[in-house]
């Protein structure tokens, strides 16, 4: 069953769309990665 | 002089070890116990799987490391736990045994100050009759050398499939309570492009079978999250890839005997079905490694230790699925008991699952166990070494470090097919781990900014980078702990 669009399935596979995507996936990545964890117990 | 001993040298073992020696002098003695002599990317066996990757490239001897940096290395493997030493040694100290070589077999105790166990799971393939990787036309990918034999098999069935013959895939999970769900998601949906590829997808009928009550659940209790503009669930997305590429699944499944070309499973609703297969490949469940602990008198204290996997400082206080909460889970991964004993990564016993439990209606436990993935492991392990480092220096102990999954993020950059312009990959991302239902009420107990999932040959681009950085970081090439975990 399609489910996917041919415009998306455009969108997901063109080199030149997706190389922003990589970019922006990177960034966002990073900043949830990068972004820190810690306890959940100290009550603040 | 401080001696501190790691137990495996998986990712969370070696990310242990390396920043360890990077932080502290050489006065120091840093030494990893571990029975296999090489390191691997985990992750990339994915694509070990299909025929794409070579194994050699996701693996490199861990000897000519560790001599060049100062680690000690042994090859061995750890037997029991003996935190108090014992009437003929004062220190505490893990009896290993050598694998390889003249030492083979020769027992040692190894001495500590501070010790990591980060053995990470036993693939407990017995738990599941039937299920050995390489027979029975059932595989597994969870370590490199299963995964050049899932290869083989997959590719048999492809020449099978090109001649004629019509062939059944199933992929999925090959037990009531196995986890890993995630990586046996990638390899579905790499095996079905390869088929693809292959002008063999018409010839194939592909299957997922899993333990999950949704698709999407991951062992995560699913996720809300943002897709593009819309909020969507994650089985939706799930759905929707399956359904575009022409899976079929069978959900709630605990599969509990394998035959030749059959698996046999039990369904939430209590019914015995079985479904036939060409090839398989099912993640069997994951448990500790049955290890022993004794005192110095040589009473067993293994409950002390260990609850299966290594106990820590989570609350292991039985209770129901509604009354969990983030601050179940361990922050600091200390033993509780023995306060110089830590496990980071999947060595670690879990508070509980993250998934809701489900029952069949044979009273049988059929839901995934929960997941540590390679970027908690990291983290795990690295807070695990930075509160080692800190105590040593300051000559007190400290627990300033803390990760607790209630409160990290992680990426998932699963891929869905390989190739530099044809692949793909699903890339999900998700803050906290653990749901924070008091904290994220109306979001499913994620943070909707943080917790996303994109499609497309970004993803695909993104699992190749972190293939070559996570080795070259692994390798401790130049600037190697610029690199996150
Ligand atoms: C196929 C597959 C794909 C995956 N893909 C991803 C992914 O894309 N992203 C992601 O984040 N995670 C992924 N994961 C999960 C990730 O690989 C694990 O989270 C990670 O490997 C856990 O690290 P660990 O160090 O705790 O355990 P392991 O990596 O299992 O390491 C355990 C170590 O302990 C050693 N050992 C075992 N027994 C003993 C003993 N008795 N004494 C001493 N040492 C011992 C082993 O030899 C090994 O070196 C995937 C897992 C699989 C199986």
């Amino acid at each position: 069953m399609k489910r996917i669009s041919p415009r998306m399935r455009f969108r997901m596979m063109n080199p030149v769309l997706q190389f922003f995507k990589f970019i922006i996936l990177s960034i966002k990545i990073m900043v949830i990665v990068a972004g820190g964890h810690g306890g959940t117990r100290k009550v603040n | 002089m401080a001696k501190i001993v790691i137990l495996g040298a998986g990712i969370s073992g070696h990310v242990a070890a390396t920043h360890l020696r990077r932080k502290l002098s050489k006065k120091h003695e840093v030494v990893v116990v571990s029975p296999n002599s090489n390191y691997q990317w985990v992750p990339s066996n994915i694509w070990v799987g299909i025929g794409r990757m070579k194994s050699e490239k996701i693996y490199f001897p861990l000897a000519p490391l560790y001599k060049k940096k100062g680690i000690g290395y042994k090859q061995a493997k750890a037997i029991s736990f003996h935190p108090e030493g014992d009437s003929t040694e004062a220190k505490p100290y893990v009896l290993s045994e050598y694998v390889v070589g003249d030492e083979k077999g020769k027992q040692e105790k190894i001495t500590y100050d501070y010790l990591i166990n980060s053995t990470g799971p036993k693939l407990n393939f017995e738990a599941t009759e039937g299920l050995i990787p390489g027979k029975n036309k059932a595989y597994s990918v969870c370590t490199y050398t299963h995964a050049d034999h899932a290869w083989e098999g997959l590719k048999a069935v492809i020449e099978q499939m090109k001649a004629g013959k019509k062939a059944k895939i199933l992929i999925g999970t090959g037990h009531a309570k196995s986890t890993c769900q995630g990586a046996a998601f990638e390899y579905i949906l790499n095996v079905e492009q390869e088929l693809r590829k292959h002008n063999v997808r018409d010839m194939a009928e592909v299957t997922w079978i899993s333990n999950e009550y949704q698709l999407g659940d991951f062992g995560m209790d699913g996720m809300l999250m943002s897709y593009g503009s819309l909020t969507m669930k994650s089985h939706e997305m799930i759905e929707m890839i399956f359904e575009d590429r022409d899976i079929k699944w069978i959900l709630g499944a605990g599969v509990n005997k394998i035959e030749d070309g059959v698996a046999h499973y039990e369904n939430l609703e209590g019914e015995h079905k079985s479904e036939s297969y060409d090839f398989a490949m099912l993640i069997p469940s994951f448990s500790g490694h049955g290890f022993k602990a004794y005192d110095k008198n040589d009473n067993d204290i293994t409950e002390k230790l260990f609850k299966g996997f290594m106990l820590v400082d989570a609350d292991y206080t039985s209770k129901p699925y509604e009354e969990w909460s983030v601050r179940d889970w361990p922050e600091t991964y200390q033993n509780p008991s023995y306060k110089n004993i830590f496990a980071p990564g999947i060595a670690f016993a879990p508070p509980h699952a993250i998934s809701k439990p489900r029952k069949s209606k044979n009273g049988t436990d059929i839901s995934p166990a929960p997941p540590r993935t390679g970027m908690p492991s990291g983290i795990t392990a690295k807070l695990v070494a930075d509160n080692i480092i800190d105590t040593i220096k300051n000559g007190k102990e400290s627990s300033h470090h803390k990760g607790s999954l209630g409160n990290m993020g992680a990426a998932c950059i699963a891929s869905a097919g390989f190739g530099f312009w044809k692949g793909s990959g699903v890339s999900i991302t998700t803050f906290p781990i653990v749901p924070d239902f008091k904290k994220y009420p109306d979001s499913h107990g994620r943070h909707l900014g943080k917790t996303f999932g994109a499609i497309g040959l970004a993803g695909h681009w993104l699992k190749l980078m972190l293939h070559y950085a996570f080795i070259y970081k692994a390798k401790m090439r130049p600037f190697w702990w610029l690199i996150p975990e």
